[in-house]
């Protein structure tokens, strides 16, 4: 062979180099423990959020006819279908026609009653799954003739039973069984009263039925056994209806999206815990690269080797990037098993709070995911060290002597970690929505990494500078803080990035629950009074000023329309933002008035005059105006009791929605709908030091009298929002700690790695005579240093991601909890002391011997 | 004199340490001729095995030409310097530094596999087998004694029959006898394959079975005697 021909590189096959570097699996997991406990962490989370969301869709998919109530339904607000319109609903199949309306159930003697939600059905329903009552009485036969079934929270809180009587309106109806299961509550809303099912006959008894009166009606369409029930075809057939029936006004829904409500929330939780399990594998990155150096340090020798026989940096490079590919899939898996498992776990803890029944089926798209973020973050993170593996001389095997691996690795392995950033950055905007989330998420991240890795760099060089303490065991402390290959950088860092975050998260929560319980301002009204009659609400105001004078009423006209077009494009051809969508869906409360409403200010345009006879003008509220693309003079169309209604936005409002007084995304001019029948929604403001029984008086005599009248105790409806909100952030905060366990693990690790060192150094220290006392102090001069560096660095970080999470993305004010900055700090010092003092411990008991021989 | 395998022209190393900078190599110039053996010997620092790496490639001359088989190695990549001392150069360690984690076998194979050849195992096999080495073929270098690893150690560095054997300390981490099997090993293989052996050693009776004994002193060579005029082996 001649020289020249021997500098030519050989290009080596792949599969020479996976044999080679499969060989170096031999060692097993050690050193990787670290390394695969990170990665497995993070894809566990990611996992089991897709697991989660799959088991909800295939939950939804499987009961969607149940859960809906057939394979279509069709609902409108006030305005019961006509014989026409059942006509057309009845050419697709079975049909079944159910009301719903909030009522006041009231005891015979009227000495108590309770908020209820009035479910009316006919003779066809349930057209898919059953109603369930306790006793396993038989549905049909407990609302025949004039009887209900209740909730069990209903006959409670009236103190009734079964076989009592009890008055809904101007009806008494026989409670006839005690409600277990209902097949399609979820298609029915948020509630905020136990359920009472009554016949269609008996709900017009009750006399509630009334112009105006705020009622739901929905129909609900099976269609006939062995038709097509796909997704298209659903779509299809209900364009066709809303075609048929161009002004009828009714919100479709089909069994393949039973309730856009849940799963947008669904959606949007997933979103949620997906960032939160990118940011526990991103803190583990940090975790996979310190493995990964620590690797590459421990094999320089065998790296060495390999230069001293031939191989190059890509051979090198390539030997080893197979153990760590191997490393990955171990640690992608057991993420992925442990993530598929946990959904399964949670389904038998919390399963019966969950809006339907998860179905457990592994979507492969989830999995894909899941593993295509662990494969990118544990490249991500390994390739530079990796990448320094080539800097490795074989000069090395002579002078016995270990080389710090530094500096850059080569341009493709740089232009690599690029791409990689790239494409996580890439895929976590793909998955996440809103996109902007993701931008703002992964902007945090990275500005924390860079912060903390700062930050150990600059604690090292200062360290290196601070005049020697007297005291030697913090001298001792001080110098190990500023040793070039110390633990500072890995412990700031880690420790750094976990506390951010769970300050980050923390202090949202905290501002958002403040946000909740502290801005409800001091004018917010006690209760909402639903469904008075026009005409008898001077009546009603001087009774209840009679009883409890100095009590403050505001009232406005309420009616219930769905937008159909904007700009004269239908809703449903609309791409809304995600937090405007609700808008476009379903029906909206509508009102209308001469003045400024309470609470809003004119931003654009101007307010009609008080006597305007022109055509239809509309009051946008401004922000929502804004997302929709609204602007003053264009064209909206709302459908009120089956009516198109075209109207023109004369003014925008700025609506201070959280003080609670009535308000409305839009206000017409009173010309436009006050001659549809409707009824008020009303408030009232009872007087500081009203006593619990006056209030409870008078909300008995509101029943007695005004029997179709619903009064809703403010403080009941929002403390049964705090408590599923509570919940909600408990379950947040839960999440958010994963991303502080994969902190711990990198810390642990960080440790670890250094474990050696500190032996040795003890060893020595022991060996001239330092006491063990001495060197215990000493380790916890250092960690307490880091700690508190960390977690004062984190909490100013932690607080400034929180600021902009909370004022730009949510849009709330911000709120500064000391307490969240005491349990950071404590559980720094928790975390550092357990996993320090382990490791000091270990570092005194190590006997001198073995270590001193084998250097 | 056969043509020069190896040549050295004031040959300059100077390493930079906190301290300042430190002459290692002070104008060293030499020649050897293919197929010679030469025994590097000296006091400890005096740049014995300094020079061992500035002809390996692994260490670059502050100054001076090192030419192997007449390439300049100063003007090569890192990976050009590794690929020409896979196929031209066999080192052999005083610590071995077989990889742990292959078997005798792998390991010997190693620089075949990574040069692409074929029939890597099959040559790896052969050189195992003539060392006495077949029973051990299987076992792992934490299974095998010190000079059971030096003998696969040897085996690897002449696996791609390279031109230069380079050998630093071969024996240093050896018993006296085994010490003794491992010369006459790496001195009938250097003559097997044709090949050039340059050593260092602190062992004078090792020096003096080489062709030439090369003493150094302060990074200089202090002198340079021939024992004996080399004669090329033919192989069959």
């Amino acid at each position: 062979m001649t020289a020249a021909s021997a500098v030519a590189p050989v290009a080596t096959p792949w599969r020479t180099i996976l044999r080679i570097g499969t060989r170096e699996l031999r060692g097993g997991l050690k050193g990787f423990h670290v390394f695969v406990a990170c990665l497995a962490l993070g894809v566990m989370v990611i996992a089991a959020v897709g697991a989660l969301a799959d088991a909800m869709r295939a939950g939804f998919a499987k009961q969607g006819e149940t859960i809906l109530g057939g394979d279509m339904t069709f609902a409108r607000m006030h305005a019961r279908a006509a014989e026409p319109e059942l006509g057309v609903f009845k050419l697709l199949g079975a049909l079944s026609e159910t009301a719903t309306m909030r009522t006041m159930a009231r005891r015979l003697d009227a000495s108590d009653q309770a908020l209820a939600e009035l479910k009316a059905v006919d003779g066809s329903y349930p057209l898919s799954g059953a109603v369930k009552l306790e006793g396993d009485k038989p549905f049909a036969e407990a609302i025949r003739g004039v009887s209900a079934v209740a909730d069990g929270m209903l006959l409670e809180r009236l103190g009734v039973r079964i076989g009592d009587t009890v008055k809904l309106g101007d009806a008494e109806v026989t409670i006839g069984g005690i409600l277990k299961t209902e097949p399609d509550a979820v298609a029915d809303r948020l509630t905020y009263g136990p359920r009472v099912f009554v016949s269609m006959a008996t709900l017009e008894r009750t006399g509630l039925v009334k112009p105006g009166t705020l009622i739901r009606w929905r129909y609900a369409v099976r269609l006939p056994a062995g038709a097509e029930t796909d997704r298209d075809t659903l779509k299809a057939l209900r364009q066709s209806i809303q075609k048929q029936l161009p002004q009828a006004g009714f919100t479709s829904l089909d069994r393949h999206d039973p309730s856009p409500q849940i799963t947008r929330t669904l959606e949007r939780m997933r979103q949620f815990l997906i960032l939160i399990g990118l940011a526990s594998l991103l803190v583990g990155g940090v975790g996979i690269a310190n493995a990964v150096s620590t690797f590459v340090d421990k094999r320089m020798k065998v790296i060495a080797t390999l230069r001293s026989v031939g191989a190059t940096g890509r051979q090198i490079f390539g030997i080893f990037l197979v153990q760590i590919l191997a490393m990955s899939a171990v640690g992608i898996v057991i993420g992925l098993v442990l993530g598929m498992l946990i959904p399964e776990f949670i389904d038998r803890l919390y399963g019966e709070a969950l809006p339907i029944r998860a179905e457990f089926a592994v979507s492969p798209r989830s999995l894909v995911v899941a593993a295509l973020y662990g494969v990118l973050a544990a490249l991500l993170f390994a390739l530079w060290p990796l990448g320094r593996a080539e800097h490795v001389r074989a000069s090395i095997l002579f002078r016995n002597s270990a080389q710090a691996i530094g500096g850059r690795p080569r341009g493709a392995v740089v232009a690599a970690v690029v791409i990689l950033t790239a494409m996580l950055l890439g895929l976590a905007i793909a998955t996440s929505e809103p996109r902007i989330l993701a931008i703002y998420a992964a902007g945090g991240l990275a500005l924390m990494l860079a912060v903390f890795s700062a930050l150990g760099a600059l604690v090292t060089r200062l360290a290196r500078k601070v005049p020697r303490p007297s005291s030697p065991s913090l001298a001792l402390a001080i110098r190990n803080i500023g040793a070039p290959d110390g633990l500072t950088r890995s412990v700031v860092l880690s420790l750094g990035t976990g506390l951010s975050l769970l300050v980050a998260v923390a202090l949202a929560n905290a501002s958002l629950i403040a946000e909740l319980k502290g801005r409800l301002p001091e004018q917010s009204p006690d209760y909402f009074l639903l469904d008075v009659p026009k005409q008898e609400f001077a009546g009603l105001s001087q009774r209840v000023l009679e009883r409890v004078p100095g009590a403050v009423f505001t009232e406005a006209p309420m009616l219930r329309g769905r937008l159909v077009k904007l700009k004269g494009t239908a809703v449903e051809d609309i791409k809304a933002p995600p937090e405007a969508q609700w808008v476009l869906n379903g029906d909206r409360g509508l009102s209308y008035t001469a003045t400024v409403p309470e609470g809003s200010k004119v931003v654009a345009g101007e307010w009609w005059t008080a006597d305007y006879a022109g055509p239809p003008l509309v009051s946008f509220e401004s922000e929502l105006a804004q997302k929709l693309g609204l602007k003053i003079g264009d064209a909206v169309t709302v459908n009120v009791l089956g009516r198109n209604i075209d109207a023109t936005i004369a003014n925008l409002r700025e609506v201070k929605w959280e003080s609670l007084a009535i308000n409305f995304v839009m206000v017409f001019s009173p010309n436009t709908l006050q001659a549809a029948p409707h009824n008020l929604l009303a408030t009232i403001r009872l007087p500081k030091e009203t006593g619990r029984a006056v209030e409870a008086d008078l909300v008995r005599d509101l029943g007695r009298t005004y029997p179709s009248v619903s009064a809703i105790r403010v403080r009941d409806a929002i403390d049964q929002f705090n408590k599923v909100f509570s919940k909600v952030m408990t379950a947040v905060q839960v999440a958010g700690s994963v991303t502080l366990a994969a902190g711990a693990l990198v810390l642990a690790g960080a440790l670890a790695t250094a474990q050696r060192r500190r032996i040795l150094e003890a060893v020595i220290l022991k060996t001239i005579g330092a006491r063990r006392r001495q060197i215990l102090t000493a380790h916890a001069f250092e960690y307490a240093l880091l700690a508190l560096i960390a977690a004062v660095v984190a909490i100013a970080l932690g607080s400034l991601c929180a600021y902009v999470a909370v004022t730009k993305l949510m849009e709330v004010g911000f709120v500064f909890s000391l307490i969240t900055v005491v349990q950071t700090l404590g559980l720094a010092t928790a975390l550092i002391a357990v996993f320090g003092g382990l490791g000091t411990w270990a570092v005194l008991r190590a006997p001198a011997v073995p270590y001193l021989r084998s250097e | 004199m056969a043509e020069p395998i190896i040549q050295l022209e004031n040959v300059q190393l100077t390493l930079t340490s906190r301290a300042g900078p430190i002459d290692i190599l002070r104008s060293v110039s030499l020649s050897i001729a293919a197929g010679q053996s030469a025994a590097i010997v000296g006091p400890s620092g005096s740049g014995k095995t300094s020079l061992l790496m500035v002809m390996a490639g692994l260490e670059r001359a502050s100054r001076g030409p090192v030419k192997i088989r007449g390439r300049e190695l100063g003007i090569m990549s890192e990976d050009e310097l590794a690929v020409f001392r896979g196929a031209e150069i066999g080192i052999v360690f005083q610590s071995f530094h077989l990889v742990p984690t292959m078997t005798a076998h792998e390991n010997v194979a190693l620089p075949m596999e990574l040069a692409g050849a074929s029939d890597a195992f099959v040559t790896a096999r052969a050189l195992l087998d003539e060392l006495g080495l077949a029973a051990r073929v299987d076992h792992f270098p934490a299974e095998l004694s010190g000079g059971e690893q030096q003998r696969v150690a040897i085996a690897r560095a002449l696996s791609r029959r390279p031109a230069l054997i380079l050998a630093d300390e071969p024996t240093g981490n050896l018993d006296g006898k085994t010490g003794s099997q491992i010369v006459d090993i790496l001195f009938g293989m250097r003559e097997r394959v044709n090949a050039t052996l340059v050593l260092v050693t602190h062992d004078e009776r090792l020096a003096a079975q080489a062709d030439r004994i090369i003493r150094m002193a302060d990074g200089r060579i202090v002198s340079d005697e021939t024992t004996r005029v080399p004669m090329r082996v033919v192989l069959p």
